[in-house]
């Protein structure tokens, strides 16, 4: 729609900055609302980390490649907060306030309909951002899992992840007519992509074709990335590259099929 | 710069046209609404007038025509008259979990100048409901919540689109009077219904849209007004039906279970009065009908119909 490209003119730009601000925090207090999200995306990880930080072992284990099954679910516990935050939630989000004509609404005051948009990708990525930081701290003071010493490398495969999954998100969103279809996509997109991050068998333990495949998939590419800043080293630049191809193509596509109306 | 003439024209749409792919939505639209008017566009679903007031909104472009809305350009001005627009829209609904405070001050926060939330609450009767969520509003509350969004940031024009539509007939009535309070302090109001009876008692004039052309623009009463009068009495004795219908005026006479019903111009009432004096009939249970824009509505949708042979425009809601 042509209207909602307009550039709104002659107006102090304090006061679209005031609109802006208000739809974040108008959406973050709506998210607050979602008991479920919460669960999911705060809850359930961080609870996960607790039972399985103080119910393994605390020695290494040869089979994840010599290191404390806790060290090795960390980061994939990361992906999973991110995940959920920026691929169920979102899109779900977004195409149900496109199916009630929500967006359309917003299109015709002056905020207009993108800057919703706008506002959603901002609150997911620094809520995401948050909850990695928790689950960070807590496996660290707990469970003595090592801080990331490469922290440039860390930052920049965290964000290339996030923004990844922000990419898949809105390409959803932009594709599923309705909340339903949206979490329908979400969760059967969930699984491959969580198994691939390692949440059932961690990379370590995977075959080595297994291991292969994982390594283009995003989660896939995003968990090892983490893995080794926490050693020290940088990520590897085909993981880095992985997701920074999965950002571009993904972002492209669904901002060529996204639509404001049903 | 608006110049002093065309200060008072609000909207100005000169042969309007809009197709969906094969289907031509609206065919060539003009009219003029004044500041201060409610005007309304009247017409059967498909009409095109949902379409029509869409591009005067500017959220969808026209395949041709001319638009001038608060002396500017829907296509190129977009985001000014966002500022100075109210748009109330068919079928557009908030986020279910917002509380209605919520929404008015997210909405405020858009506008440069916009009027205090409290202010519109206490007027469109929200304080109540103030702090319920979106979710447990009834369809009243809903619509004159979409009102009060649509109000909020101080328009000069307001365009409400099936303003009652769903609400019961006392919600429908104080939403009506709303409508007037609000037009009182000086808003431009364009007014898409299909109800005649809330065209009839808020439009100051009404186009009357059918398959995407106009087909009258005038007041709702002038409206009525062109299709005559209609009487009808019971009598005893009986009176010769034959010399009601040589009168010049009447049209149309029918009797019915003892009741006479005639249908005429303007000045059938008069003529058929003139006659059951002479006739010294005294005629009982008389009733009087002026015609409605009902029956204007009626009318020229049928006249258009049997005019077109092409198939109906269908609208996208």
């Amino acid at each position: 729609m042509s209207a909602l490209a307009t550039p709104t003119s002659g107006k102090p730009p304090q006061q679209r900055r005031g609109g802006f601000q208000s739809l974040i925090i108008t959406e973050l207090r709506l998210l607050l609302r979602e008991p479920m999200i919460l669960f999911w995306a705060l809850i359930f990880p961080l609870g996960l980390l607790v039972v399985l930080g103080s119910s393994t072992s605390s020695k290494p284990q040869h089979s994840f490649g010599g290191l404390r099954f806790i060290v090795v679910y960390t980061p994939v516990l990361m992906t999973f907060t991110l995940t959920l935050l920026s691929m169920s939630a979102m899109p779900a989000t977004l195409a149900s306030y496109r199916d009630k004509g929500y967006l359309k609404r917003l299109s015709t005051t002056p905020v207009g309909a993108w800057r919703l948009l706008a506002a959603q990708l901002v609150l997911v990525l620094g809520l995401s951002s948050c909850l990695v930081i928790l689950i960070m701290l807590v496996s660290h003071f707990a469970y003595n899992v090592p801080l990331p010493s490469e922290f440039g490398g860390f930052v920049l495969a965290i964000l290339l992840t996030m923004t990844a999954m922000a990419s898949l998100g809105m390409l959803i969103a932009s594709i599923a007519p309705s909340q339903r279809v949206a979490g329908a996509i979400g969760s059967i997109l969930f699984f491959p992509l969580m198994f691939f991050a390692g949440l059932w068998v961690p990379q370590q333990s995977m075959g080595p074709t297994l291991r292969t495949i994982s390594q283009y998939t995003p989660l896939g590419a995003a968990v090892p990335s983490i893995t080794n800043s926490d050693f020290g080293s940088w990520p590897g630049t085909t993981h880095l590259i992985v997701l920074a191809a999965y950002t571009l193509v993904l972002m492209r596509v669904a901002i060529r099929l996204f639509r404001w109306d049903r | 710069m608006v110049t002093a003439a065309v200060a008072t024209e609000v909207v100005s749409v000169e042969d309007l046209r809009v197709r969906y792919g094969e289907t031509v939505a609206v065919d060539g639209v003009s009219l003029s609404i004044k500041r201060g008017e409610i005007f309304g566009i009247l017409g059967p679903n498909g009409a095109g007038k949902t379409t029509t007031v869409e591009c005067i909104g500017g959220l969808r472009k026209p395949n041709s025509g001319s638009i001038t809305v608060l002396g500017l350009n829907p296509s190129t001005h977009a985001g000014e008259l966002r500022e100075r627009v109210g748009v109330q829209l068919q079928t557009s609904e908030l986020p279910e979990k917002i509380y209605v405070r919520e929404a008015l001050e997210l909405f405020a926060s858009f506008y440069r100048d916009p009027l205090e939330p409290g202010e519109l609450l206490r007027l469109l009767r929200l304080e109540e409901k103030a702090e319920a969520r979106y979710a447990n509003l009834s369809g009243g509350q809903r619509q004159r919540l979409s009102i009060a969004l649509a109000l909020v940031g101080r328009p000069e024009l307001a365009i409400l689109d099936e303003l009652t539509t769903g609400l019961d007939p006392q919600s429908r009535r104080e939403t009506w009077k709303l409508i007037e309070g609000i037009r009182d302090q000086g808003l431009t109001v364009i007014l898409v219904t299909h109800f005649m009876e809330e065209a009839e008692y808020l439009c100051d004039r009404v186009a009357l849209l059918h398959h995407g052309r106009i087909r009258a623009i005038d007041t709702p009463a002038n409206m009525g007004a062109g299709l005559g009068q209609r009487i009808s009495f019971r009598s005893d004795p009986a009176l010769e039906l034959g010399a009601l219908r040589a009168l010049p005026e009447v049209r149309e006479v029918q009797e019915q279970g003892g009741r006479i019903h005639i249908e005429g111009d303007g000045d059938v009432v008069a003529a058929v009065i003139g006659l059951l004096v002479r006739e010294r009939i005294v005629p009982e249970q008389t009733r009087v009908e002026q015609s409605t824009l009902d029956d204007a509505f009626v009318a020229m949708t049928s006249e258009a119909d049997a005019e077109l042979t092409a198939p109906p425009a269908t609208e996208t809601a």
